[in-house]
């Protein structure tokens, strides 16, 4: 099985070249034989990287450990579980699975337009398959090939990093994947749309859904490498502004950005180039991030060095994108003239405007504070460290002029809005964001920031409320249905809008729980069984850990020892639970790891980390008299508001993707409604 | 030796798949087909939903009266001209052959056209939603503008 993977990847080289060629010149020359070869094409090169993936897995099930990557990233004791998740644990297996995910994709876009959109296939078809090419020459000819042979066959192999051993990261990188590779569809449309000269807002239309799908995996991706970090780092935090975690980001940002422009396209014909240009940058940063997470090029660029032909490759291939996507929009300059003007500073169109400008202020500091390091060590051999205090200065007055906006934009007019009406519908929100900020200071508190935070939160919690009442209440009126009916209604007759408020709201629980982080509090304390911890909540409660001992196992699955740190907890005195963190040792890495404990409450989490024992080989050995540690203990308030407002942000976005089959009665498809409003709500 | 025989027949299978269209002439379609949105009728849509924004707008209260009448009739004019446009546009399609369908294509009077914007707008508030996608569609189409399904059947269960 394995073997017959790595021909499939030799073949699936040419077959996506000749497809991609077929498509070019059948698009051109009208020819429809080519055509469709070129479109058989798509699906063949998915059979053959599933046939290719199959053959990874095999060697990863089978203990193949004479295939380099296999050796690397596996041993015998490994779980089947993290065997095959071994796909995508290190740098060649995921470039497979990317375009695995890309072919996919492909497939379903060219299965699913075989009979509509026929002016555009061609052309995406021949793109998807262009970029598919270059996935697979990186394969082929980078040194990465995932079925490179050992010149020997080793025992065992070097087993997987024990913090990639976890649920979350298991799903993690397939998600950003998905993100990352779904987005090359409205890619391919775009590219397509210039050829082609289509360059009415249809082409957005067409791919509303992919961009929707892409965003929402990338958002899922982020959070869950964020609930990773926080679960298993082990330091309390969820984001470093890491090169790593930068690079999903990015693409995010300017993906968020082009969700909303692309709005003023389809409703005003305005910002025609600029889509274009944010669709080609989004495309572009998100194989950035494929090459700066998967090249090596992070830890240093001096080993990166060693590395250079995938860096050659890639470059050559973004610079060439660059150079394509310019010289199409150049070209196409005259079809993508705007049809209306911004009538009025004070309207949504510009409100959206503003919008983009701040996300892509945020991606190219992000990006900046990224690469620097990189282009200092690289130029003067020095590396210059930019840390959370940089990306934090810049980004939390960026982040808190989203809010703001996020708050406006809803309530003002398309085309002008006047001040007289602003005010009326600022009024109730406005008084309830100072509300919210007032009482947190009279109740003593000092951090501006978070609190600016909770205040602008609240604020646009109350637009979205009166938003969707004002709606429920003005169609219940027209419509004579009762509340929960119009709400339904309401909903279902403009998913988009509605879903993206309800995404607005896990955005703003998010940002409350990265205010509540300037309320944490932690202490680090050596204690002996019986000894007790007090911390306490800036909700106003204590808690008292009690530490009762180590307990220690050995040889347990792939771990040498594992030993537990038990604690008791009680809130004000009275018992809530018991915690545990641990140290352990993986026979196949060098140095123990910490696991943490976490207990989560709807407000806060109580969070244990295991930092040191005294006498680490006699709390192995369950010695008496080893039972000293240190333990770190924290509160960290509102950190699951993170999850919980992932989790909404993930249903609001379900809201705007779904297809709505049979949603609307048919017994609605003939009444024609008395009030123009209605149409509208 | 069974690997290689795996490999051969998964070569010989992709080739085939592939040269087979070429070889027997099998086409794939190139045009737009029939009920499919064209950049006239894009427009059309276009200002007829920023009618409805405007709409929703005033009656949620984020327009006031003057506002509302303003922007109403200059969204209006540019529906008409658009609705005209597709008018245009769907007569030249069908070339000499335009036969009179529902009586709107052949006259292009501005009365006729206010007449067909209320109707469209009808059409738009009576929902016709594509059972595939969801697409709010105006009201006589015969197909969805987003995905292309059959909207026909809804009409005569409705």
């Amino acid at each position: 099985m394995t073997l017959l993977g790595e021909i499939a990847l030799w073949v699936a080289l040419p077959v996506a070249l000749w497809g991609t060629v077929l498509s070019f010149v059948g698009g051109r020359q009208d020819r429809g034989d080519l055509v469709l070869s070129g479109e058989r094409a798509v699906h063949a090169v998915f059979a053959l990287l599933l046939v290719v993936s199959a053959g990874i897995i095999a060697a990863f099930l089978g203990d193949r450990f004479e295939y380099w990557y296999v050796a690397s990233y596996s041993n015998r004791d490994l779980d089947t579980y993290y065997k095959i998740s071994g796909l995508w644990a290190g740098q060649r297996g995921s470039l497979v699975f990317w375009a695995l995910l890309l072919s996919l994709f492909s497939s379903i876009t060219v299965f699913g337009n075989r009979f509509k959109n026929r002016e555009f296939m061609p052309y995406v078809t021949g793109t998807l398959l262009a970029i598919s090419s270059f996935f697979l020459i990186v394969l082929l000819f980078a040194n990465v090939n995932p079925f490179e042979r050992l010149d020997f066959l080793p025992a065992d192999g070097q087993g997987l990093n024990p913090q990639l051993q976890n649920y979350w990261m298991t799903i993690h990188p397939p998600t950003l994947y998905l993100g990352f590779t779904a987005f090359t569809v409205p890619f391919a449309f775009a590219i397509s749309a210039l050829l082609t000269g289509r360059l009415d807002a249809r082409w957005l239309v067409l791919t509303r859904r992919w961009i929707l799908l892409s965003w929402f995996f990338l958002t899922n991706g982020i959070v869950f490498g964020m609930r990773w970090a926080y679960e298993e780092l082990g330091w309390g935090g969820y984001w470093f502004w890491d090169p790593v975690e930068n690079a999903s980001l990015l693409p995010w940002l300017t993906a968020t950005a082009f969700l909303h422009s692309i709005q003023i396209q389809e409703n005003r014909g305005m910002l025609k180039v600029w889509n274009m240009g944010l669709v080609t940058l989004t495309f572009l940063l998100t194989v950035f991030a494929t090459f700066l997470t998967r090249s090596g090029l992070i830890e240093s660029v001096h080993t990166f060095a060693q590395e250079l032909t995938i860096a050659v490759i890639f470059l050559t291939f973004m610079g060439l994108l660059t150079i394509i996507c310019t010289v199409l929009i150049v070209w196409r300059w005259p079809l993508l003239k705007t049809e209306n003007q911004i009538q009025s500073f004070v309207s949504r169109e510009s409100a959206f405007l503003f919008n983009n400008l701040i996300f892509l202020g945020a991606a190219f500091t992000v990006l900046w504070g990224t690469l620097l390091p990189l282009i200092t060590e690289g130029l003067m051999g020095e590396k210059i460290a930019v840390g959370p205090p940089f990306f934090n200065r810049v980004n939390i007055p960026i982040g808190l002029a989203l809010l703001a906006l996020m708050g406006i934009g809803p309530v003002i007019a398309w085309r002008r809005a006047s001040t007289r009406n602003l005010r009326k519908n600022f009024l109730f929100p406005m008084l309830f964001g100072i509300g919210v900020f007032a009482a947190f200071a009279v109740a003593g508190s000092r951090q501006w920031m978070a609190l600016t935070t909770f205040g602008l939160s609240a604020f646009v919690l109350a637009i979205v409320f009166v938003e969707f009442w004002k709606g429920t209440r003005a169609r219940a009126r027209i419509e004579g249905e009762g509340a929960a009916r119009a709400f339904y209604h309401l909903v279902a007759r403009n998913r988009r809008r509605w879903g993206g408020y309800i995404v607005h709201v896990g955005v703003v629980m998010i940002f409350t729980a990265f205010a509540g982080e300037a309320f944490d509090d932690e202490i680090t304390q050596t204690v002996n069984p019986g000894d007790q911890i007090l911390i306490s909540s800036p909700f106003g409660h204590d808690y008292t850990l009690e530490y009762q001992g180590v307990s220690t196992t050995l040889r347990t699955g792939n771990m040498a020892w594992q030993a537990m740190a038990f604690l008791t907890v009680s809130k004000n005195g009275r018992p809530v639970g018991t915690m545990t963190s641990e140290k352990r040792m993986y026979f196949t890495w060098e140095a123990p790891v910490t696991e943490v404990g976490i207990l989560s409450s709807p407000l806060e989490d109580l969070y244990v980390i295991f930092e040191d024992a005294e006498d680490l080989a006699g709390a192995v050995q369950n010695e008496a008299g080893s039972q000293q540690v240190t333990l770190e203990v924290q509160v960290n308030p509102l950190v699951g508001w993170i999850w919980y407002g992932g989790l909404i942000m993930t249903i609001g976005s379900l809201i705007a993707i779904w297809p709505s089959r049979g949603s609307i009665p048919a017994t609605s498809v003939a009444h024609v409604e008395p009030e123009p409003a209605a149409a509208a709500v | 030796m069974g690997v290689m025989l795996g490999a051969l027949m998964l070569i010989l299978g992709v080739v085939l798949f592939l040269l087979l269209p070429i070889l027997r002439g099998e086409w794939a379609g190139m045009a737009r087909s029939k009920g499919e949105l064209t950049d006239a009728e894009a427009r059309k849509r276009a200002a007829l939903k920023a009618l409805r924004d405007v709409e929703y707008d005033y009656h949620t209260g984020k327009l006031d009266d003057a506002d509302y009448s303003d922007l109403k009739t200059a969204l209006s004019r540019d529906a008409l001209h658009a609705m005209k446009r597709a008018d245009q546009a769907e007569q030249a399609e069908s070339g000499e052959v335009a036969s009179a369908h529902s009586g709107s294509a052949a006259t292009t009077g501005d009365d006729d056209l206010e007449a067909e914007i209320e109707r469209a707008r009808a059409g738009l508030r009576a929902g016709r939603a594509c059972g595939n996608c969801g697409e709010l569609n105006v009201e006589g189409s015969r197909f969805c503008v987003t995905c292309g399904a059959t909207l026909a059947s809804e009409a005569a269960q409705a």
